[in-house]
């Protein structure tokens, strides 16, 4: 017991002292994932509700490449992205590897699928007495969608926390487009696998705390706006 | 013809041929249906005729239909997160949401529960927004499925002549199941059974003078007897119905077995034994045997040879003093009733 004991307390005296390297982890992980997260939700919650709405061409291979997108591993995210912003890649003269704006990128191809996969499953699961009355009201496609947003609120809530749970977790494509440069590109995941690896487990452990505590802060506002009833 | 609404928009006929769902016709297959600009229909049926699916395929829910350029509302009225009075506004510019409002109030919506969310509304209360909301729109048609189902018994006739006030020259096709709503929303009735339409015609002549027994059970009509054809008189031919002769509509060879149909409120009643004034050619004798309420009004059951059914108000039960085992004559004008090949 004396040896996870130890880890315990030494994670805790670095958790009570927070320096200075810890915070700008912990801040570029906040930028990173919830860029990504807004990336992933702008563009995935109107993709989403047009898949759960919508009956038109192309809509069944587009929600197989959604369903699928919404497992790709995150390596291979990476990998991909990596591929695009190489020197002699087809993005290569933007010059953003291994920056932040590359791991943003990277994470909002994990986020936009999740976003839509589960806003889609939201909105497709509104009853057909909802969706009967949304087309009567005559709208046009962007107002329809989003009452239908509105309508599917706690759904489309759960998209957003499953969108940002997935970027926040993830290690892979932040690692490989990112580089895990010290102070420029780690965030609390590759902090960690760092930390693991040169058996720092008081480090890695503190790391993981932190990271755990900014999920459930997140999560817990959006849980909270899930279930607030909205009225106006 | 053309006539101009409120709104401006150009109005003419409604002419929808050949409407199936689906492809094979097995829910609904009507070969025409066409209303007059600003023209009431009400499409009349027993559940499960098709009613609801035809309406669908007007107003586009479901693929199939001709364009209709209408507003439409569904049967069910649902309302979305958010206040009343937003609800009510959805879809609208601010001046129809400002008309929608006027309606609102006509059809008994308390302004009062605007600022609430729409989700505290009874579902009368729904009902009368949407109906609101819908009749606000700019569209020259009205598509409305069972618009007052929802709305308790006493405030039905009063919302229905709301409703028809505020048409403002629109035409519209209302599905209903209900006869008295029938006949205070529409012109025109088209019968549905089965998936097609039956019968259409004015709402007096289809209900008193159903064309088969099909539309006959649809809509209602309490009469129909089996018996054998005998004289014809112009346009009329008469039936032998076990001790009665009935006189109908009809076109039928003597001696053949056919069918006489009218509607039980083709029937009327006359206390005692004398034949009162009138010019019904078909008078019989009999006796009280069941009275029985059917929402608003009273069916009489008289036994005259051949049970045959009225319908009275309850004020004509007290001023005929009808019971059980009374003597009454039974009159029904020939024109009201319509002899069919059996």
């Amino acid at each position: 017991m004396s040896f996870i004991g130890d880890v315990l307390s030494e994670a805790i005296r670095l958790l009570s002292q927070f320096g200075t390297e810890l915070r700008g982890v912990l801040w570029l992980t906040l930028v990173v994932s919830l860029l990504a997260t807004a990336i992933g939700v702008a563009l995935g919650v109107p993709l989403g509700t047009a898949l759960g709405l919508g009956r038109f061409r192309g809509r069944t291979p587009l929600l197989v490449a959604v369903n699928t997108g919404m497992g790709m591993p995150p390596v291979l995210a990476g990998l991909l992205i990596l591929l695009l912003l190489w020197r002699d890649g087809p993005l290569g003269s933007w010059g953003i590897l291994f920056t932040p704006q590359a791991m943003v990128i990277a994470q909002s191809l994990l986020a936009i699928p999740i976003a839509a996969g589960v806003t889609a499953g939201a909105v497709g699961g509104l009853s057909p007495v909802t969706r009967e009355q949304l087309f009567a009201l005559g709208l046009g496609k962007t107002a329809a969608g989003w009452i239908a947003v509105r309508e599917a609120w706690p759904g489309v809530a759960a998209a957003v926390a499953a969108a940002f749970g997935r970027v926040v977790s993830e290690v892979g494509a932040v690692l490989i487009v990112g580089g895990n440069i010290e102070g420029e590109t780690r965030v609390l995941t590759t902090a960690i696998v760092q930390e693991a690896r040169q058996a720092q487990f008081g480090a890695a452990l503190a790391l993981g705390i932190i990271l755990m505590v900014l999920a459930l802060m997140i999560n817990g506002a959006l849980t909270w706006l899930q279930l607030r009833e909205r009225v106006h | 013809m053309a006539a101009t609404s409120r709104t401006g928009a150009l109005m003419s006929a409604l002419v929808a041929e050949n409407l199936r769902f689906p492809e094979d016709g097995s829910i609904v297959s009507v070969a025409r249906l066409s209303v007059e600009a600003g023209g009431r229909l009400v499409v009349f049926g027993p559940n499960g005729a098709g009613k609801t699916t035809l309406l669908r395929l007007l107003a586009g829910v479901v693929p199939g239909g001709p364009t209709v350029v209408a507003a439409y509302q569904p049967q069910h009225s649902h309302v979305f997160r958010g206040s009343a009075g937003w609800n009510l506004g959805l879809g609208l510019n601010p001046e129809q949401a400002a008309w929608a409002r006027t309606l609102a109030d006509r059809f008994g919506l308390d302004p009062a529960l605007y600022e609430g969310p729409a989700r505290a509304l009874s579902g009368g209360e729904r009902q009368r927004l949407s109906l609101a909301r819908t009749l606000a729109r700019s569209e020259p048609w009205v598509l409305l499925d069972e618009p007052l189902a929802a709305l308790d018994i006493a405030d039905r006739m009063t919302v229905a002549a709301a409703l028809v006030d505020s048409l403002n020259g629109k035409g519209a096709i209302i599905v209903t199941h209900d006869r008295e709503e029938a006949a205070v929303l529409g012109e025109r009735v088209a019968v549905m059974v089965g998936g097609t339409i039956l019968q259409e015609g004015p709402v007096a002549e289809v209900f008193s003078l159903p064309v088969d027994d099909r539309v006959a059970r649809a809509v209602g009509v309490a009469n129909v007897l089996d018996g054998v054809t005998g004289h014809r008189e112009g346009p009329l031919c008469s039936i032998r119905v076990g001790p009665l002769q009935v006189w109908g509509l009809g076109d039928l060879a003597e001696g053949v077995g056919a069918r006489v149909l009218f509607g039980a409120e083709a029937v009327t009643l006359f206390p005692g034994h004398e034949a009162a004034a009138g010019s019904a050619r078909n008078r019989w004798a009999g006796t009280v045997s069941v009275l029985r309420e059917t929402g608003r009004l009273i069916e009489v059951i008289v036994d005259a040879g051949s049970p045959i059914a009225a319908l009275i108000t309850p004020g004509s039960q007290e001023a005929l003093n009808l019971q059980p085992g009374a003597p009454v004559i039974v009159a029904v004008k020939a024109t009201a009733a319509r002899i069919i090949p059996r």
